[in-house]
Parts: C-alpha cells; structure tokens; sequence
C-alpha cells in the first residue's frame, strides 16, 4: 500500500471549524487508530481522506506527491476505501449482485456468471455464506465483512473504519480483530476508529488522537495503558474550573427517577433538585437518546418510577432537526408547539384559536429575548443551526419550566452561541429551576455541573465527590 | 415558497396543461382553439352550462378540504369516494325510512349530520386500523371505497330500493327533505354557499388554531410533534374523522340538492377527482375553491367538446393528467 499522509487540514463548516490543523500519517501494514472526543474531527477527516469533503487547506500526499481528491472514485482509484459502519449495499439484491454493484459490465447481467464470480470471491475472502441469498438475510458483522471485501476487490490497500465495533457483539469484535490482523499481515493499511481504549491497546500499532479538529500528536500503542490514552484524548485542560457560583443550596427535589429500565437503559436513579445543575457524562450511544424520550415521554418505561415534581418538564433536544423543531414551520409556529399540545392557553391561543397578531409579538419577544437571528415568519429550515438552537431553547424556557433537559445543548454551535446557551443554563439554574445538562463534551460537564453522573452502557455511574477529569474519563470509557 | 408562488404555480400549471392538450390535439389533427373553446363555452358559456358546472364544484370543493386536511396531517387518504357513498347511502335510508314529516329547516340538517356521521366513520375506521394495527391508510381507505360503493349497490337492490321495485335506486326524496335551490341560479342548491362557507373555516382551522398546528406538525414532523407531546394517534383519529365527514357531507348533499334519490355510480369519482384538486390546490384550503371551479369546469365541459368539436372527452382526463404532472414538477423545483 502507499503511505498516505494527510498535512495541518483545515475545514469550516459555516461558522464551526470542524479541521483547525489535523494531521496524520498511515504507514504500509500498520493498524492505526484515530482517537478523540465526539465533534473532535475524526469523522471528517476521513471524509477529506475518501474525498467525501473537499478541505478549505492542507495537503494529502500518497507516496510522497501531492494529491487533490475531486471524489470517493479519485479515492478509491488510490486505494483508498471508507468501509461503512452500517451496510451500504441493496438489501433486497443477493450477496453476489451487492459484490459486483458498480462494476457490472455490459448490458446484460447472467446471474449464473454472477453468482460463480461472486462464490469464487467469497471462497477467496473466506467468507462463508450462500452467495444468491439476498443480502439482508445476513448479520451485521457478515455485511461489515461483505463491504471489506467489496473494498478489497475494489483494489483497496488502506481501509478506513469509523467505529465499527459500535454495531458489533463481543464475538463479532474478535472476528473483526482477526480480518483487520490478517489484512495487515499482507500489507494493507487499516485506519481504525474507536472510542473503546481497550481495542485500541488491543488491535493497533500507532494512535493519533484529534482535539477540537487539530492533531495532539500521534505515538505507538506498544507500552501505552488505556489510563494515560484517556486523558491524553481528553487532555489535561480538561479539568478546568468548578461552577462559578458553586453549588447552590439544595433546593426541593424537582425530578427523580427510581431504577428505570427501558430499552436501553437499565436501572438508572438520579435526584435533581431545584436550583443545581446536575451533569450526565457521557460518550454518545451510551443511552443518552434513550434518556432524552424516556424524559419526553415518546419511550416506555419497562419498570422503575418518573417522577416531575416540580412540572413542567421541559426536554431541550439533542437532535434539533429530527426531534427539536418542525423545520418547515415558521418561527412563530415552533414556539406555539409545545403550548399548542393542550389547546394552547392565552393570549396567543383563545379557546383554542390563535390570535395572529398575538402569535407575532410572541415571536418578536422570543426574538429579542434571545437574539435569534430571524424574522417571525422565517421557516427554521433556514435559520443557523446557533439560531435553531436559540429558538429551541426560547421554546422550552417560555414554558416556564421546573426542571429543563438539555441534551447536548452546545452541540454544532460557534463560541458565541456556545457562552449564550451556557449563560442561559446557569440563569435558569441560578433562579431556582433544576437542570439536568446531558453532554459529550466534558469540559461543558465540568463547566457548568454542580454534580456529575456518568452514563455508560445505559447505566448511570456514580462518581465520588471529589473526582477530577481523569476519574471522569475512565468512567466514560469504562476503565475501572 | 414565496406567499406569490403558492398562487402563480398552480395557475400556470393549469394553462401549461390546457396548452399541451392543445398541442396534442392539434397532433391529432383537431382543430385546438375550437375544442378550447367548445369547452369553455361547455363549462361557463351558458345558464345551464354554469350550473352543471358549479354543482360540480360542490362535492369536488368539500372532498378537496377533507383531502386537504388529511395530507397535511400527513394521512394519506384516498378514501373519498367511499365516503361519499356511505354519506348519500346514510342520508338516504333517513330520507327514505325514519325521516317524520317535518319541515325541511330540521329535515335537510339532520340529513346532512347523518351523511357527515356515516362518511366520519369510515374515515374512522382506517384511523383506527392504523394506529391499533398499523395498517397503511393508503391501502385501507382505498379498499374501503370499495366496501363503501358495494354497500350502496347493495342497498339500491336491497332495503332501500323503490316501493315499486322495478330499477335498482331508492325512492324519491319528499320535498321536506330537498335542499332548497338558490333564487335565479337554476338547479343550483344552497349546499354552493355551505362548501364556499366551509373553505375558510378549515382555512381558519388549519393556520389559526391550536388544532391545525398540531395537526400540520405531525404532518410536517410526527417525531417532533411527539417530542413536543402531541399524540399522533390522536390527531390521525381527528383528521380522519373530519375529512370522512366532509366527504359524507357531499355525499348528502348530492342526495338532498341534486339527485333526490339514490342509485348506483351516484359519483362519477368526484372522491378521486378531489385529491387532484387538494393537490393542484397545493393543499390550501382556499386555493381548494378554485381548483375545485377548474376541474368541475373541465367535467362539464368535457361533453361540449365532444359533441361540438367532435374531439373525445377523455382529452378532459389528459388536461387533468397534465395538471398534476406540472404540479408535481413545481413541487420537486420548489424543493431544491
């Protein structure tokens, strides 16, 4: 394989810089993992490497020249291939039609010369599974195997895997762990994302971990202990200082919940009480969607007890787009939305009818209130995602709320949106409302929380009262 | 979309259809200003032709609201026709069997409710099949259409057919029972001015009330609607129930206002021709008025053609497949 190098890569995105100098060199017959923070970059700098996402700066070298990617094709055409977490393929085609997708030849497909290329190549890849089958009948693990020998039969030598041990069952990971090994061996060059230390120290040669979109510095994994890969990723800035105005007196028990199991979450029990934020650490899929509907209402407790005792209860989404907002609706019809659940109450709404002219001057106080960026009338779709962020908030504060959720909050959002987001958390907390801050980003936890609970594998860690950043990381990452 | 586009693209969709169907015409060697014309003048040219044209319009316009409510909510029903057989079959078995002599003022309003309850009710029927059994309202309400017009050949034969029993209908309405005609419009009923009164209601209801934005956010976004606490179970039930109804109702009034009894093929598929007007409407229940004008004209028109300029009437059915294909080209522009 050729030694692929990527120079100090910059992109923008709008207004979020999501590459500030990230670097990295992949060597002939190396597994070399790619570690950081959720929004730290890594994502897409393997976009810019399979040339998903043109850089706005830096440079690639294969073997040493200079290279621009106008696309996967260029890519691949390098042997460079992104092998997909989740199939990519057509599920309802066989597995031999899958293997030859996009390289068929001619007009005609004979499906008996199909099914024979395709069985030689599984027989070749050692993959055993009955090629006319459709490709949907297979397991997760057996499509990711099925798109890494697409990948090699595409000519690939450098495989990218963004977080595939995510969707994978403990077996399956040793499986995969051999496949990787194997290719190694002959000389392939595999990058490996993984927010688990422990396959890291497992599986690969070299890391390099990404911090907010720049490279920390790239070192061999021989020697190194899931403990100092910690904090090295979450680096040592991270234990910044504690809430300014420190934990306000504990106010009255505003939302509890009592050993709740429900998909995804098993026995999880916290107390939030008026007036303190209370931080839920957490690397993403660790349970925190499933948190946020079981608290919106849209996920049914298998057992234990919710319990809002200072109503309403209001969930700030993590997902602006898909849960926050209807992003066809105006400005002022999604800060209706949530009153509009119970007929609505005045003056906008009497007896269920909207007053116009009331519904603009709600907007326009929700506007100037929180500087949205925005006319009345502006569809969400075409705010910024800082601005999105503002009106979901306006929304879910006008309601007056005891006890706000914020899920990521900050997520996506330049500085200033960042500092006004926070700012409006800690007033809410500050007058007495409770908050429950549900963030992947520590240092916004080690912020803004006056406690901090960690979520793992949808259960809820409990850290001593004096614990720093590093004991906060290795609850994270489940290193005990 | 801009407030002026909501308006000029569903107009230059219908004069972008008229003008390819006068291309084709002219293809086939028709002469196209004369079929044009010929349909003009069958549509609005004379007394008679205006007032088969707005009679048209009254079922096309209460159907085309329902329709347009329901896709909003982003239910996909297609159940129209259905809904007016059970209405008019509804309305006529009160008529006919249980109405006591009263004066029309109670007779034609309980007629009326009667329809409404009877179309409400299949619209119902596929709400509940979807949210207890997650049966697709596509294909409920369209086989429900079925249900719906084999239970009126059913009963045209059966315990509502004629004392005399000779063709398959039901007896004639008494004259309590008729919706009274509008002065100086002909055979036109008082049921126009119910379905133009309608159209801002459910205008109002859609843009103006807590009911409409919970509705068009479920259409618009179920998961967030359900985020924000709307149960979309609910809000199917309703729209259902309400677009059922408002087909029912037009089923009734075709029985009360036009017809006076019922018999088979009551609609010549006013419950299908109305989902091409809610959609050409762009699912406004104002610009439902005058999409329902458009296709109604082009039913009544489509008859003159033929027999002045000789060329078939099912050229009407291509202006309207023009229609909804110009539409739907607008509709994916306006997306990118």
């Amino acid at each position: 394989m050729p030694t692929v190098e990527l120079c100090s890569v910059r992109k923008k995105f709008g207004e979020i810089q999501a590459l500030a100098g990230a670097s990295l060199e992949i060597r002939e017959g190396e597994i070399h993992a790619l570690l950081g923070e959720n929004g730290a970059g890594k994502t897409t700098l393997m976009r810019v490497l399979y040339g998903l996402v043109r850089p706005d700066s830096g440079e690639l070298m294969v073997d040493g020249s200079a290279l621009t990617l106008r696309g996967p094709r260029d890519a691949l055409a390098r042997g460079i291939a992104l092998v997909p977490q989740h199939f990519m393929g057509i599920p309802a085609l066989s597995v031999a039609e899958n293997l030859i997708l996009g390289e068929e030849s001619g007009v005609w497909l004979s499906s008996s010369k199909v099914v024979a290329r395709a069985r030689e190549i599984l027989t070749r890849h050692r993959l055993d599974v009955d090629a006319s089958r459709p490709a949907q009948g297979l397991g997760v693990s057996q499509q990711q195997r099925l798109e890494v020998i697409r990948a090699l039969e595409r000519g690939a030598r450098l495989l990218i895997l963004d977080e595939p041990t995510a969707v994978l069952a403990p077996s399956e990971v040793q499986e995969l762990f051999k496949l990787l090994r194997e290719l190694r061996a002959h000389g392939c060059g595999v990058v490996f994302i993984s927010h688990k230390l422990e396959e890291i120290t497992e599986l690969c040669d070299r890391v390099t971990v990404l911090r907010a979109g720049a490279t920390v510095g790239t070192r061999d994994v021989a020697g190194a202990t899931a403990d100092e890969l910690a904090s090295w990723m979450l680096g040592d800035d991270a234990s910044v200082e504690a809430p300014s105005e420190g934990p306000a007196s504990a106010g009255e028990l505003a939302l509890s919940l009592e050993r709740v199991h429900a998909a995804g979450l098993s026995d999880v029990s916290l107390e939030l009480r008026g007036g303190e934020i209370l931080g839920v650490a957490g690397i993403d899929g660790n349970g925190q969607s499933e948190l946020e509907e079981v608290l919106a209402g849209t996920r049914a407790l298998e057992s234990g007890e919710l319990c809002v005792l200072r109503q309403p209860l209001a969930v700030l989404s993590g997902n602006r787009h898909h849960t926050g907002l209807v992003l066809d609706f105006s400005v002022e019809e999604n800060l209706l939305l949530a009153d509009a659940v119970d007929g609505g109450s005045p003056p906008v709404f009497r007896a269920g009818w909207i007053s116009a002219a009331e519904r603009r001057r709600n907007a326009e106080r929700a506007i100037a209130r929180f500087a949205i960026r925005a006319a009345p009338d502006s569809a969400a779709r075409a705010l910024s995602g800082g601005n999105q962020q503002k009106l979901s908030i306006a929304r879910a504060l006008a309601m007056a709320p005891g006890v706000l959720a914020a899920f990521n909050p900050c997520r996506g959002l330049d500085q200033g949106a960042i500092a006004f987001v926070r700012g409006e958390l800690l007033r809410t907390a500050r007058s007495g409302g409770a908050v429950l801050l549900v963030s992947t980003a520590l240092d916004e936890i080690l912020q803004l929380s006056d406690r901090i609970l960690v979520l793992f594998r949808g259960r809820l860690v409990a850290l001593p009262a004096a614990a720093g950043s590093s004991e906060i990381g290795a609850a994270m990452l489940g290193v005990t | 979309m801009t407030r002026a586009r909501l308006w000029l693209d569903p107009l230059l969709a219908s004069l972008g259809a008229l003008l390819l169907t006068a291309v084709v015409l002219g293809a086939l060697g028709h002469h196209p200003g004369r079929a044009l014309l010929a349909l003009w003048q069958g549509a609005f040219g004379d007394q008679i032709a205006l007032e088969a044209t707005l009679l048209r319009a009254v079922p096309l316009l209460l159907i085309g609201l329902g329709t347009a409510l329901s896709f909003r909510a982003g239910i996909w029903n297609i159940g129209g026709e259905g809904q007016l057989a059970v209405g008019a079959l509804l309305a006529t078995a009160f008529a006919t069997r249980f109405l006591p002599d009263v004066s029309a003022l109670v007779a034609v309003p309980v007629l009326l409710l009667a329809g409404a309850l009877a179309g409400g009710l299949l619209g119902g029927l596929a709400a509940e099949l979807r949210n207890r059994r997650s049966v697709s309202e596509v294909l409920s309400t369209l086989m429900l259409n079925f249900i719906g017009l084999h239970a009126v050949a059913w009963a045209v034969r059966g315990p509502l057919q004629e004392a005399a029993r000779t063709y398959p209908q039901s007896d004639a309405l008494a004259d309590h029972a008729r919706l009274a005609l509008i002065p100086g419009l002909g055979r036109v009923h008082y049921g126009l001015l119910l379905a133009l009164l309608l159209a801002p209601l459910v205008w109002a209801l859609l843009f103006r009330s807590a009911a409409g934005l919970r509705l068009r956010a479920v259409g618009s976004n179920a998961a967030a609607a359900r985020f924000a606490g709307i149960s979309t179970e609910r809000e199917t039930r309703r729209v259902m129930w309400l677009a059922g109804a408002l087909a029912g109702l037009a089923g009734a009034i075709e029985i009360v206002g036009v017809t006076g009894r019922l018999f088979q093929n009551l609609s010549p598929g006013y419950g299908f021709t109305a989902i091409a007007v809610a959609l050409l409407a762009r699912l406004h229940p104002l610009a439902v008025v005058a999409s329902a004008l458009f296709f109604a004209a082009l039913a009544s028109g489509g008859g003159a053609m033929q027999r002045v300029a000789g060329v078939p009437s099912v050229a009407v059915q291509m202006i309207e497949a023009f229609v909804i294909l110009i539409s739907a080209g607008f509709a994916v522009v306006a997306r990118r």
